[in-house]
Formats: structure tokens, sequence, C-alpha cells
């Protein structure tokens, strides 16, 4: 792979070109993330006198990561690297939402920023939702199988936390 | 030495009462079980199976997470000798011989090779961390807030030097599990830092929910991936559990290296069972008459590794128990378990609380007998279970771990959180970032700002006690050399690419 990007005509010894996405874009976000925390913490007090303020540590990391991520980046731009992998979108996007709907439909949840309302919902409705939303993520899902192995799924997580580990679990949304 | 046996007794007349030793057992059966599932390592089993430890007494919960630990780790070595998908970082090493053992229809070799490499190294270790434990406690007694400090960032070098890959993004790995960590109340003025307004934040990230997500959620995201119908599970009954004489002859020598490569591996902070098993088999391999025969089947292969595995798995509960420092992702599981049950890890738990220390480390022992006992009989039971479709597998993981993560703080966020992580670690994956070294770094964190905060104050903000203070000094040095070390190949590497240009 990395050999066909050699071979490829380049530009004058300036031509700025992202020979290693991987590294580059990587490094980027990194530079990102700093920024984002040297943000956030900017309003906390520093060092008074020898004591660190609760905002000291942060931001020695938050700079500390910068620099570094821009090394990654620079290192990028450089050295050779392998393309970035295309992302899959449906398999992560199926696993995501199966994991909010568990957890919007467990306790209920209210967000009035968002007109959002769901009420409780209990462990055996959102086992099973949960369970049916992940598995559509994968491309050889069969719906008759998939029925029944979300059913006993959920049987078998209600008799493990709820019977034997007497965990605190609302079961059904009307109990 | 008379204080060793005494204290060894005290731990196996707890640990072998009938409650505790149930505890060890259901421990290590539920750890192989999960651990067996494709795609989950040891960090996610431990993380996933804490909350069934939560109603038990402090010891009782211990002993069977360190039980749930051990079969975890025997777990994954099933799984990857007997289908060609390792279950983790540790076990990797062994689905080279392993599974070619396995194809070759030796599959029962492999696996009673595994488990009886294991337990020798388990009886080794044990014995080391009984004998090590008491006067490493009395030097943790030496330790200051330099000290302390300095021995942390040695761990986090550790863990940079062996990782895979590029030196400069293992470090920037370390620096974001550093910054992640900070999120919450500031220790010491309880001011909020980085919580943008979200009440649930104010506590910091939970620990298992960053594991959770970058371990469990993030694993299955990739498998998903990649097609199942590819899993090649060995076909047929597997007979002849009992390895020959030859088999054993050839192996003893392997065991007996994989043992102290992996105790000494497992006792710094930072290395631990990963690095022990890839440096066990280089070195069987090198030091082999025929290492032509490696990664074709050889039963040294799979001995040394697991040997090794094993026992760092074991020692590296040193650190945890002298220093309260975890080394690596399940001994930071372990702390949280511990505060759960109100005791803090360090040198004061072998003193005041002799019964637990003690009960642990026979545990340890009593855990890997278990293993040999439950696994042996148990292999078609396992076979079963890696012959159910990746399909249904994995939403039963996914159910599982959202089970698990929500049950421990009855908190929906903590779910959310999770899934934040998975995210994120697919796109660490994407851009061949490590994961590991950022938990470690996320579970050191706090420790080492205070450290490094006290240590600040204590010496009138002059930041030359690190290297001014004998121990603290020695550490630094370690530390520093180990990266120039591990930079050098690198930095050469770019110079030259820079100058084919």
């Amino acid at each position: 792979m990395s050999e066909g990007v050699k071979s490829s005509p380049s530009g004058g010894r300036f031509h700025f070109r992202v020979r290693g996405p991987r590294d580059f874009y990587g490094g980027l976000a990194l530079i990102a993330m700093a920024l984002i925390a040297m943000w956030a913490t900017g309003e906390l007090p520093g060092q008074q006198g020898f004591a660190f303020g609760p905002g000291t540590a942060p931001r020695i990391f938050a700079v500390l990561l910068a620099i570094i991520g821009a090394l990654v980046a620079l290192g990028g731009l450089l050295a050779d690297g392998p393309p970035i992998e295309p992302y899959a979108v449906k398999g992560p996007a199926f696993v995501l939402v199966a994991i909010l709907l568990f957890a919007l439909m467990i306790r209920g949840v209210t967000i009035t920023s968002l007109h959002l309302s769901v009420p409780p919902l209990g462990l055996v409705p959102s086992t099973f939702v949960a369970f049916m939303v992940s598995i559509m993520g994968s491309s050889e899902m069969r719906w008759v199988e998939s029925l029944i192995a979300a059913v006993g799924m959920t049987i078998f997580c209600v008799l493990l936390f709820v019977y034997l580990l007497q965990l605190p679990f609302q079961l059904w949304p009307w109990v | 030495m008379t204080d060793l046996f005494a204290n060894l007794w005290l731990g196996f007349s707890i640990a072998a009462s009938p409650a505790n030793l149930g505890f060890c057992l259901l421990g290590a059966f539920v750890g192989t079980l999960v651990g067996v599932l494709p795609g989950i390592g040891t960090v996610a089993t431990v993380a996933m199976l804490l909350p069934i430890t939560f109603g038990l007494p402090p010891v009782g919960a211990l002993i069977m997470l360190a039980g749930i630990y051990y079969g975890a780790q025997y777990g994954g070595s099933t799984t990857s000798i007997l289908v060609n998908i390792p279950g983790e970082a540790t076990s990797v090493i062994t689905c080279l011989d392993g599974h070619q053992m396995a194809r070759q229809g030796r599959a029962g070799a492999a696996l009673s090779i595994a488990a009886i490499g294991s337990f020798i190294a388990g009886c080794v270790s044990t014995v080391l961390v009984a004998a090590l434990g008491v006067p490493l406690t009395s030097i943790a007694l030496l330790f200051g807030p330099a000290e302390y400090f300095s021995l942390m960032v040695l761990g986090l070098i550790f863990a940079v030097v062996l990782a895979k890959g590029s030196v400069l993004k293992a470090i920037a790995m370390i620096v974001t599990g550093l910054l992640l960590s900070m999120v919450g109340s500031d220790l010491e003025t309880g001011a909020g830092r980085m919580t943008f307004d979200i009440a649930e934040l104010s506590d910091g990230i939970g620990f298992t929910n960053v594991a959770m997500g970058l371990f469990g959620f993030a694993e299955i995201i990739r498998n998903l991936e990649m097609s199942q119908e590819s899993r090649d599970i060995v076909k047929g009954k597997i007979k002849g559990l009992m390895p020959t004489r030859q088999d054993l002859k050839d192996s003893a020598g392997a065991i007996a290296r994989g043992t102290v490569l992996g105790s000494i591996l497992g006792i710094l902070p930072g290395g631990g069972a990963v690095v022990a098993s890839f440096a066990a088999y280089t070195f069987e391999k090198r030091i082999s008459k025929h290492p032509e025969r490696f990664g074709h089947g050889a039963i040294q292969g799979v001995a040394a590794p697991e040997s090794a595995n094993n026992a760092a798995a074991q020692t590296s509960f040193i650190p945890l128990l002298t220093l309260g420092i975890p080394p690596n992702a399940v001994m930071a599981l372990m702390v949280g378990a511990m505060t759960i049950h109100g005791i803090v890890p360090g040198p004061q738990v072998m003193t005041k609380q002799p019964e637990l220390f003690w009960g642990m480390i026979a545990s340890m022992w009593l855990g890997n007998l278990m293993l040999v006992i439950i696994n042996l009989p148990l292999v078609g039971l396992w076979v079963t279970l890696l012959r159910v479709p990746y399909r249904l597998l994995f939403p039963s993981i996914i159910v599982f771990c959202c089970i698990g993560i929500y049950s421990i703080n009855n908190s929906p966020t903590d779910v959310v959180i999770a899934a934040v992580f998975g995210l994120f670690g697919y796109w660490l994956v994407k851009h061949d970032f490590e994961p590991a070294p950022l938990v470690l770094a996320f579970v050191l964190g706090p420790l080492m700002e205070e450290n490094l905060r006290r240590a600040m104050l204590i010496a009138r903000g002059d930041a030359t006690v690190f290297v001014t203070r004998p121990i603290s000094a020695g550490l630094m040095f370690v530390a520093v050399s180990l990266l120039v070390l591990a930079m050098l190949p690198m930095i050469r590497k770019r110079r030259d690419e820079v100058f084919v240009e």
C-alpha cells in the first residue's frame, strides 16, 4: 500500500500532502481534545503559592496533549502510513441505539430541553428491546431465531440479576 | 520463614472455609464462562461481573473476583485454542500454536497443557506473592508522595514502552487518560473540572464505564465489521485430554521459564500479563532447537505464554496489596471492589486485615486448582458455547454489559458514558491508538495528581524534589532510560525516512 503512495508523482519538496492519514487526523483530533480541555478549565484557579490549584494539573496535561498531538500530526505529514480504514455505519449505529434505548427505558427519563419524556419501563422491556435493536446491526440477522433468543436472554437476565443476585430492579412498566 | 507458613496457614484456613471455597469455585466458573465468549477480554469480564459480588462479605467478594479474573483469563485461552479468535490480548500468542495444535487434532493436549502450565505457574507465584508481601510492605513505608509519584511515572512509561506501535502515540494515550481522569470535582477544593455543567459528571467518569466502553462495546462494534462465518471452530469431539509423557517432557522447561518471566513482569506496574505472554513466547522460540516448529503447533508455544500470563496475573496483585497502586486495569477494578466494601488498598491492609490479605493470597492458589478441576471436564460445554453463532452472542453480551454497568450505581447515565467510550474506542482503533495505556493512565491519574500536589507542597514548590530524593531519583532514572531506549529506534527510523526524501 505504502509503495503505491510513494511511487505516485509527488510535487515539490514543500508540497503539502498527508502521507499518513491515520496519524495526521488522529493528531488533529488530539489537539482538538486538548483545546476543549483548555477551554473547560480556563476559569479554574491555578497555582497559589506552593499549592497547586484545581486548574493547574489539567492545564499542564492539556498543553502536553496539544504538543504531542501536533507531533503525531506532523509525523503523519512526514512519514508514509496506511490509509484510514472505512468506518462501518450500520453495526455501530444499531449497537449505539440499542445501548441508548436501554439507558432511556430502564428507569425512565425526562429531558425538558428536548421535550423528551420516557416513563420507567423496567428490566424486561429494556432488555428485550436492547437485544432486538442490537441484533439488527448484524448483516446475518434472522427474525424468528432472534426473537426466540431475545426472549431467552431476557428470561436469563431476570433470573440471574433479580432472583439469583437479588439486585433491585423494576421488572415491568406497571410494577 | 516460619512467619510465612503461619501466614499462609491463616490464609488457607480462611480461603478453605466452605463458603469461600464456594465463592472461589463460582467465580472461576462464571469467569471462564464469560471469558470463553469471543471478543470479551479479562477487563470486560471482570467489569461485567463486578455487580454479582456486591452482596457478599468483603473477603468472599474479593476471593470471588480473583476467581473470576483467573477464570476469565483461562477462558480466553480456551477460545484461542479452539477458535482462531483470541478472546483477549493475553491469549493472542496462545492462538499461534494452540490453534494449530487443535487443527492437528491435539486440542485436548493443548488445553490440558495450558491448564497444567497455569496451575504450576500459579503455585510458584502464590508463594512469591506471600514471600514478597511482607518485605515490600516495609519498603512502602519509606515511600513519600514524591516516591509514589515517580513510581507511577515509571509504571506509565512501562506501559508506553510495552505498547504496540508508535511510542509517541502511546504517550498521547497516557496524557489523554490522565486528562480524562481529572474530569469531576477537584479532590482538595471540590471545584468542578471539565464537567460541562453536567451533574452526573461531578463525581468523575466511572472507571468501569471507561473499561466497558473501550474493551467491551468497542470490541463488539469492531467484530461486527468482520464476517463471522470465517470463524474456524474445531470440529468433532475433543478427545485425549491428558497430555502424553512426551508432551509433558517437552513443555516442562517452557513452563518453568514462562513462570519466572511472568512473575517478574507481573510485579512491574504497567507490565502485566500481556507482555509476559509475548516475552515468554519470543524467549522460548529464540532458545528452541527447532524454532521453525513455532507457529505450527509447538507445545512449548502454548505452555510458555500460558504459564507466564498466569504467573503475571498473580504477581500483579503485589503492587496493589503492598503499595496500593493498581498496576493494570483489572487491578483497578479490584480497587473499585475494595472501596465498595470499605477497604482502602495499601500497606495497611496486611497489618489491619491480615485475614483478608492472606485469605486472598491463599485463594489464588485454590483458584488455580479450581481452574484445572472445572476446565478439563467442562471443555465440552465451552465448545458448545463457542458454536453459538456470533450474531446471537453479541446482542447478549451488549445486554449483559448494559445491565452490569447500570446495576453498579443504578445510573442510566453510566450506560450512556460507556456507549460514548465505545465509539471513542472504535475511533482509536481506526487511528492505531492503543487503549491499554489510556486506561492505565486513567486509573493512576487521581493518585498521581494527589501525590504530585502533596510532594510539591511539602517541597515548597521545588520541582527538583523528584530527583533529589534517592528512591524517587532512581525510579525516575529508570523511567527516563526506558523511554530513551524505546525512542531511539523510532527516531533513527524517522530520520532515515526523512533523509530518503
